[in-house]
């Protein structure tokens, strides 16, 4: 059983609990965004998941993927709810659409994960600096032995669309 | 349930004090809610032989309160769930009946849920391990309800041009209905620059943007329109239910958008096509208000007005006491107290049965002024058809749609 504390929350991976251990461990040994991809349709997933949603297949490899995007949708957490995430507010949750396999298979669909906004020393983004179009790129919070998150940092790449930001 | 419309009611309504310290069990508020709806319906325990309940490992089951209430059961079943469930459990109750498994079903959901395990999930659900799906979100400081469903209020003001102003409107509208109510938590009329003003939650949300955390336990009985005929009240007749229809890729939803659509897109012609009504003939609606978003995205989904135009008609006072179609004239979660969903329902049964407890002297006997003033009136005059749009998040909903 992998259990990782973090920010004082107890993260619990039970042994056999395959789709979420390989995926932290790869996060963390390869530094890089590993998604699940049907052997038989192609098409990538996440969260990791057992059946292709678009396929009858339940063959699947990990795949690496480049780990740019951007930002989707996003919210800014004033009022924390976990106790250890109090000193880091306000934070943001980004709502972040990978790169690849935009608009597929249909056009309402896309590679999405929720990751925070996060400076070079893994702090929250400032909030000014956060809109809807912004480019991100994956980076790695290493929380222990064999676990990474996935969080977004910011880079300087053109935006993807209309950029928009809360006017609140 | 093609077929089953006007075939069953709801016959009888009741619910404890809203408050933030019962000092009581979930168990001993769910047999006194239970018990004021079998006495509004006019049921002895022996009338009643079915039980259902939702919750989430914070209550009481079935077993525990069948025995207090004199009911030996045919049919019991504690479901796992919060929002949304309250119609879901109705068409259920129509299903275990029809099956011929029992003949009338109490529904209840008892919860102390701000004494004892606070539904805005601070306290013990904070506590909790994080596991499987939760993954994805949860160490991401994405717990709550409202942290939850924050990027689809915010991709629809991107979308839209929805505003905070707009949104807070639901808030403004609500609080004068609790101002109605005696039993309301919150009975202040706000602004919509109280809530544009108020403290930030999660951005888009400010304080006021969210639902009340309260302790209370709430009823209702199902029964089939030949058994209602010989009870005490006018029954509630049921047209049409659609429970927790979701979106696609409910294991994480944003997979599959657009986000700013909820499940009601998908439940509207479920429940419509079995009423055989349109939203225009509906006059008042019971949203899921655990945010002002929430009721906008709901009323936009269901047709009341059309999809990204929500803003401009939550704002427009159509949703007020005295507008075209009321909604949550109790007050809803926002202001009346949070039930997971009843109260909704319970509220919109005595809409038509025009026989709503607001301040008027002979409310119970459907003497009311109309007067829609602070502590006054909330009766809707000749309330006709009422709607619930029942929500879990923003992939999962229900519907209710009810006439006398």
């Amino acid at each position: 059983m992998a259990n990782v504390e973090y920010r004082g929350m107890n993260l619990v991976i039970p042994e056999n609990d395959s789709e979420w251990r390989e995926h932290f461990k790869l996060a963390r040994q390869r530094r890089k965004l590993v998604l699940r991809k049907c052997a038989k349709c192609g098409l990538m997933r996440y969260p990791p998941s057992h059946g292709c949603p678009w396929c009858p297949s339940q063959e699947w490899s990990w795949q690496e993927v480049s780990g740019g995007g951007h930002i989707y949708s996003y919210e800014v957490v004033h009022h924390a709810i976990q106790p250890g995430f109090k000193e880091w507010t306000p934070y943001t949750v980004a709502l972040v659409e990978l790169d690849e396999q935009r608009g597929a298979p249909t056009a309402d669909e896309a590679l999405r994960i929720i990751a925070n906004v996060v400076t070079r020393e893994f702090r929250p983004e400032p909030e000014a600096n956060i809109a809807i179009g912004k480019r991100v790129r994956v980076v790695f919070q290493e929380i222990g032995e064999d676990w990474a998150l996935p969080q977004v940092s910011l880079t300087d790449e053109p935006p993807v669309g209309r950029v928009w930001s809360f006017p609140g | 349930m093609a077929g089953l419309k006007d075939k069953y009611c709801i016959v009888g309504v009741g619910e404890t004090e809203y408050s933030r310290d019962s000092r009581r069990s979930t168990r001993a508020m769910a047999v006194e809610a239970i018990r004021k709806a079998m006495d509004d319906a006019g049921l002895a325990g022996a009338q009643v032989d079915g039980m259902m309940s939702y919750q989430s490992g914070d209550s009481t089951p079935a077993p525990w309160i069948s025995g207090d209430l004199g009911m030996r059961l045919n049919f019991y079943m504690d479901v796992f769930g919060g929002g949304s469930s309250t119609e879901a459990l109705v068409g259920l109750a129509i299903g275990a009946i029809e099956a011929g498994m029992c003949n009338t079903v109490a529904l209840f959901r008892s919860m102390n849920g701000y004494s004892d395990f606070r539904i805005g999930g601070t306290g013990a659900r904070a506590a909790q391990p994080v596991r499987g799906l939760d993954l994805a979100q949860v160490p991401f400081g994405m717990r709550s309800a409202g942290q939850n469903f924050a990027p689809t209020f915010m991709r629809h003001m991107y979308e839209y041009g929805t505003t905070s102003e707009q949104v807070a409107a639901v808030r403004v509208a609500h609080s004068k209905h609790a101002s109605q109510n005696p039993k309301a938590f919150l009975k202040d009329r706000v602004t919509v620059a109280d809530v544009v003003g108020s403290r930030w939650i999660v951005k888009p949300l400010h304080l006021l943007d969210c639902c009340l955390e309260t302790d209370n336990a709430t009823a209702l009985i199902v029964t089939s329109a030949e058994r209602a005929r010989d009870l005490k009240r006018k029954p509630a007749v049921i047209m049409g239910v659609a429970g927790r229809v979701n979106k696609p890729r409910l294991d994480f939803h944003w997979a599959h958008g657009p986000i700013s659509r909820v499940a009601g897109h998908y439940a509207k012609d479920i429940v419509f096509g079995q009423a055989g009504i349109r939203p225009e003939d509906v006059n008042v609606t019971g949203s899921y208000d655990a945010f002002t978003f929430t009721t906008m995205l709901q009323l936009e989904e269901y047709g009341f007005c059309k999809k990204g135009e929500g803003g401009a008609y939550v704002a427009s006072g159509i949703i007020e006491l005295g507008g075209k179609r009321p909604n949550n004239t109790s007050g809803g979660h926002l202001c009346e107290g949070y039930t997971h969903g009843m109260s909704m329902v319970i509220e919109n049964v005595r809409q038509l049965r025009g026989t709503v407890d607001d301040y008027c002297p002979g409310a119970a006997e459907g003497k009311h002024s109309y007067d829609y003033a602070k502590g006054k009136c909330r009766q809707v005059k000749d309330a006709r058809i009422t709607m619930n749009l029942g929500w879990a998040m923003p992939p999962t909903g229900s519907a209710l749609i009810l006439h006398n």
